[in-house]
């Protein structure tokens, strides 16, 4: 799993520039499943199907998005310094004097403007310096249009725990990737479609074109949560290490009620650790999926997570764990 | 059934955006055997149907939505007090010493907790509580209120209906399901043969949350033609709503940059033809109803929208007058009877 | 009557059409458009759309085969424009209003309207409190629009509702002005987005008088509502299906006297200007690249928009479906949303050049 996730995390794949990384997911599922597929707007479709009779198989979706935020160059000016525009919701206090990595390996500091106030941290009081002693030398490394992120890292904590980023929504793409290969060993009868959807960062969007190509009978998605668990965190009842979190609702989405009752009674029955999630901000694919033609069921299974948009995500593999025993469970229900 | 009947029946069915299905069954057994079929969608839009039983007729979609706004259960105290997390706009001036219904696996009633003026701190009467402060007591102990309720477990205000004066009414969730009461209503009481098309009414999911429902509810039926109908502000003094939108004003006619201007037109001249009370509102920025999204459904469904007025809206007092839910409903006989919109909007 | 260039855009200037009235935009378009396209139809949300064939396609084979419909490409500009909707008309005949689409409080007071449709309008100007009756608190502050109202010079209410009444739209006034060294400088209402729409009408003639091998289906579509966000480009898209589409816009440009050069969205005079990311959409650069590109092999001016921010149809349009390519081409326009856009005649000519280029290099993109 941890092979899996370093790998995932070690390219830069901002919203809309998802290449880097949906070639590494298309090596890691395409030996798991039957075809592989891209869709007009990138996101990456794999097809596995099941067991069950002609006409009576359901067709499952389980989606995860690929994309991380970033910056996209706008600007290079005579000193070489660059501007950048925020690509997703960007932690600005976080960012500050970060390493940024850009797809053709060049670094880079993203700085505040000298003396710019906590409060004024946005993304027009910042800029990178790549070292190039002018525009001349800054343009033979980057042009405007380029992209770079957060350097990408994850280290091994405590027990099962890991930080590093960009876990979100990696580690949905990982739980994906051994849901797939566990599927190859044991079949289940449905039709199962692994979505790794482009551009969740900047408003849920690819998730919405590839539900509307697959037409799914139902969906789960997965992919970060919050937590009321760090210190000062406002309460919510959802914390690392508690357990495969089953999301009710968040700021984009009310779950399916028999979807999330569904998972509940199977989190019970197979002893699988869970917690119910109810996120007040934020949105996932899930809202994109639910809204898609005459409508699809669907709910989501979260990997609580502290210190979200960091450069140090941190979550525990054991409810990562719990997440994928409880879709595999979820896959062998009727 | 007279409307009334209706209009006190529907509020009292659960519907807190998302958990429209819980009270599907009831809503079937009330007025299902007046359609031809009656079934649910994925997003929990429930649609009752009634054919004209004429060969290629239109498809007419009435919209109205049926969810309500409410809360949902985010903690539940060792001692059993409830914290909850609004479902939709719900004004937090008006939770304080509010009644409320837990919908776990049995009702469980209780109050939102107030501070007494005499514990209250100097100012504090100024300040607003957020939902995050407030918590409601259910007076049964945190282990057993587990076993019934859990986090996720909607909550709804208590069903309260008072008669007024001059047959006002007031009740909670009218918005809209007043609305829905009166469309009901009027379709059921017109005979078949009297229908231009064949007509769907959706009682739409999810309105509240951000017209979830109605998109992929209008998606699913793709008629030939729709009309929204939903709640309007009422004249107050302490608004700046014109006068002429009040009580008892009849229905509401909004002409909007998204609306379909001739289907608009035609139900406009359908109200002066059949003496129909009514008024006209404008929204140049769009609705905030379903008709926004509605419009621009597919390859576009030309679509209409009218209101009800009320008062207090998003209130457990919600207040409005049965002349004006006699006016929708006429409105709405009028727009699914009428040969001259089937003509011009049918296939 | 045809017109052709400056004089197309100064007509559809002149057109009313606010968002949700663009009836009359749409029939202006209609009569320019006559005889140069093979297919010309009004869709279910008010939308024109005209569709130009692709060469040596065999229509029959198609339509039984849907594998063998030919691509099609959207071309899309919209035809409405910002504006007012009167809301109430008060017992004195003063016609309070709304606006259509956004529109900065700051650039109304003083400014002649006109309310109607477009079968008939009255003149008005936009009136609020004289400077010497306003109180020191109001003073200095931009009048909110709710303390505005449009006078149309009525005795009272009922005179004022035989010429408008709850419901009426509105635009500006503004007549059409070219000026700056050559004249090359275009000043006028709704140069959003009637460039585009302009530049649609010239491109189907381009193609009518000449002619290149193309295997796709082009179809260009007249969109409403995109400035009150409830796109009808969406309709547009969601009927046509294209995979690929170019959303002609106009951008705001910001390259006016205090704005840092890093700050500078767009520049007039450089050429169309071409979106890597706004808020609605990001965009695929294999198309920017061969926008670039062509633009580059063609020696016609483009530029690239250095900021990242607004939104128009691409966002919409391109998920639609399963998924529509979008390229977003901007006329970059001063003072956008007011009454006096001024935009650049040498940038209409540089994106219809380029434009037109790509439709016949496409068989590089694709």
């Amino acid at each position: 799993m941890l092979n899996t996730i370093k790998t995932l995390t070690a390219v830069r794949a901002i919203s809309g520039r998802e290449k880097a990384v949906s070639d590494k997911l298309l090596k890691l599922i395409a030996p798991h499943v039957d075809n592989v597929r891209s869709d007009a707007m990138g996101s990456l479709i794999a097809f596995k199907k099941g067991t069950g009779k002609d006409g009576e198989r359901k067709s499952r979706m389980l989606c995860a998005h690929m994309d991380e935020i970033g910056f996209l160059v706008t600007f290079i000016d005579d000193n070489g310094y660059l501007r950048i525009a925020p690509i997703g919701g960007i932690n600005f206090v976080a960012a500050t004097y970060s390493l940024v990595e850009f797809a053709n390996g060049t670094k880079g500091i993203l700085v505040p403007e000298s003396g710019t106030a906590p409060a004024d941290l946005r993304a027009e009081k910042f800029y990178i310096d790549i070292g190039a002693k002018d525009k001349k030398e800054a343009e033979k490394k980057v042009k405007i249009g380029d992209y770079c992120a957060v350097e990408g890292r994850v280290e091994r904590l405590a027990g099962k725990r890991i930080a590093g980023r960009p876990l979100d929504d990696r580690i949905g793409c990982a739980m994906l990737i051994k849901i797939a290969e566990a599927l190859k060993e044991a079949p289940c009868e449905d039709d199962v479609y692994f979505v790794f959807s482009v551009q969740e960062e900047v408003g849920i969007r690819g998730a919405r074109t590839a539900a509307y190509g697959i037409d799914p009978d139902s969906a789960l998605c997965f992919d970060i949560t919050g937590t009321g668990d760090a210190i000062g965190s406002k309460p919510m009842a959802c914390s690392v290490g508690g357990g495969a979190a089953i999301k009710i609702k968040d700021a984009s989405v009310i779950c399916d009620v028999e979807i999330t009752e569904q998972l509940i009674s199977l989190a019970k029955e197979k002893g699988i650790k869970y917690q119910c999630e109810i996120l007040l901000h934020g949105g996932t694919d899930t809202a994109s999926i639910q809204a898609s033609r005459a409508g699809v069921r669907a709910g989501a299974i979260s990997v609580p997570t502290r210190y979200i948009h960091s450069g140090f995500e941190m979550l525990d593999l054991n409810d990562v764990q719990a997440g994928i025993s409880l879709t595999l469970a979820w896959l062998g229900a009727k | 059934m007279e409307l009334k009947e209706l209009m006190m029946a529907l509020p009292a069915l659960m519907s807190v955006s998302g958990y429209e299905k819980a009270s599907d069954k009831e809503l079937y057994e009330l007025v299902g055997e007046h359609f031809d079929e009656c079934f649910t969608d994925a997003l929990n839009n429930h649609f009752f149907v009634k054919r004209s039983g004429k060969e290629n007729a239109p498809k007419i979609l009435i919209d109205t939505h049926y969810d309500e706004i409410g809360m949902i259960v985010t903690r539940i105290s060792d001692d059993g007090f409830v914290s909850v997390a609004p479902i939709g706009g719900v004004d937090t001036r008006i939770l304080q010493a509010g009644e409320v219904i837990i919908y776990g696996k049995e009702k469980v009633y209780g109050v939102i907790g107030s501070t007494p003026p005499h514990l209250a701190q100097p100012g504090d009467a100024d300040k607003l509580k957020s939902m995050e402060e407030l918590y409601i007591d259910t007076g049964i102990p945190g282990d057993e209120l587990c076993e019934i309720v859990r986090l996720g477990s909607p909550v709804g205000f208590k069903p309260v209906y008072t008669e007024l004066l001059n047959d006002r009414i007031c009740g909670k969730s009218f918005d809209d399901k007043a609305c829905a009461a009166s469309v009901l209503y009027a379709v059921m009481n017109t005979p078949r043969e009297e229908l231009a098309g064949d007509v769907c009414v959706m009682l739409s999911s999810q309105e509240e949350v951000g017209l979830r429902g109605a998109r992929v509810g209008g998606f699913g039926i793709y008629p030939d033609y729709a009309l929204v109908l939903d709640v309007t502000f009422a004249y107050t003094p302490d608004t700046e709503i014109r006068k002429d939108v009040c009580l008892e004003s009849g229905v509401c006619i909004t002409l909007s940059p998204i609306t379909d201007r001739r289907l608009t037109r035609m139900a406009i001249d359908m109200c002066r033809e059949k003496e129909i009370k009514y008024t006209l509102e404008a929204a140049p920025k769009g609705t905030g109803t379903n008709a926004n999204v509605m419009g621009i459904t597919r390859e576009g469904i030309p679509t209409a929208l009218a209101s009800m007025p009320i008062k207090s809206m998003h209130s457990p007092s919600e207040l409005l007058s049965m002349a004006d839910a006699q006016s929708l409903a006429d409105f709405t006989v009028g727009f699914i009877t009428s040969t001259e919109i089937a003509e011009v909007f049918g296939k | 009557m045809m017109y052709n260039g400056k004089e197309l855009i100064k007509e559809l200037s002149l057109a009313f059409g606010p968002s949700g009235c663009e009836d009359g935009v749409r029939e202006l378009i209609k009569s320019q458009i006559d005889g140069v396209c093979d297919e010309m139809y009004c869709d279910r949300a008010g939308n024109l759309i005209a569709v130009v064939h692709g060469q040596g396609i065999d229509y029959d084979l198609a339509v039984n085969s849907p594998d063998r419909r030919p691509d099609r490409v959207m071309i899309c500009a919209h035809m409405d424009e910002v504006g007012f909707m009167i809301t109430d008309v008060t017992d004195a005949g003063y016609l309070k209003f709304g606006t259509v689409g956004g529109i900065d409080p700051r650039v109304l007071c003083g400014r002649p309207v006109c309310v109607g449709d477009e079968n008939s309008r009255v003149s008005g100007v936009i009136a609020s409190k004289a400077i010497h009756l306003q109180s020191r608190e109001e003073r200095g502050k931009s009048t909110p629009i709710n303390k505005m109202y449009i006078d149309i010079g009525a005795k009272d209410g009922e005179d004022a509702r035989k010429y408008a009444d709850i419901g009426s739209f509105g635009t500006f006034v503004s007549d059409f002005v070219s000026f700056g060294k050559d004249g090359k400088y275009m000043k006028g209402k709704a140069l959003d987005d009637r460039c585009g729409c302009a530049l649609m009408i010239e491109l189907m003639r381009a193609i009518k008088d000449k002619p290149f091998d193309r295997s796709f289906d082009l179809y260009f579509a007249f969109t409403r509502c995109e400035e009150i966000g409830v796109s009808g480009a969406t309709v547009a898209a969601n009927s046509i299906q294209p995979s690929t589409a170019i959303i002609l816009e106009s951008t705001a440009v910001a390259d006016i006297a205090g704005v840092d050069k890093s700050r500078r969205v767009a520049e007039l005079g450089e050429g169309g200007a071409i979106s890597l990311a706004d808020r609605s959409t990001i965009y695929d650069m294999a198309i920017v690249n061969f926008a670039l590109g062509v633009a580059e092999k063609y020696g016609i001016k483009c530029q690239v928009k250095k900021y990242v921010s607004g939104g128009n149809d691409a966002g919409n349009v391109q998920r639609c479906g399963v998924g529509v390519t979008p390229l977003a081409l901007s006329m970059p326009t001063r003072y956008l949303h007011s009454a006096s856009n001024v935009s650049c005649y040498d940038d209409y000519v540089a994106m219809r050049e380029l434009v037109e280029a790509m439709l016949r290099d496409w068989r590089f993109y694709k």
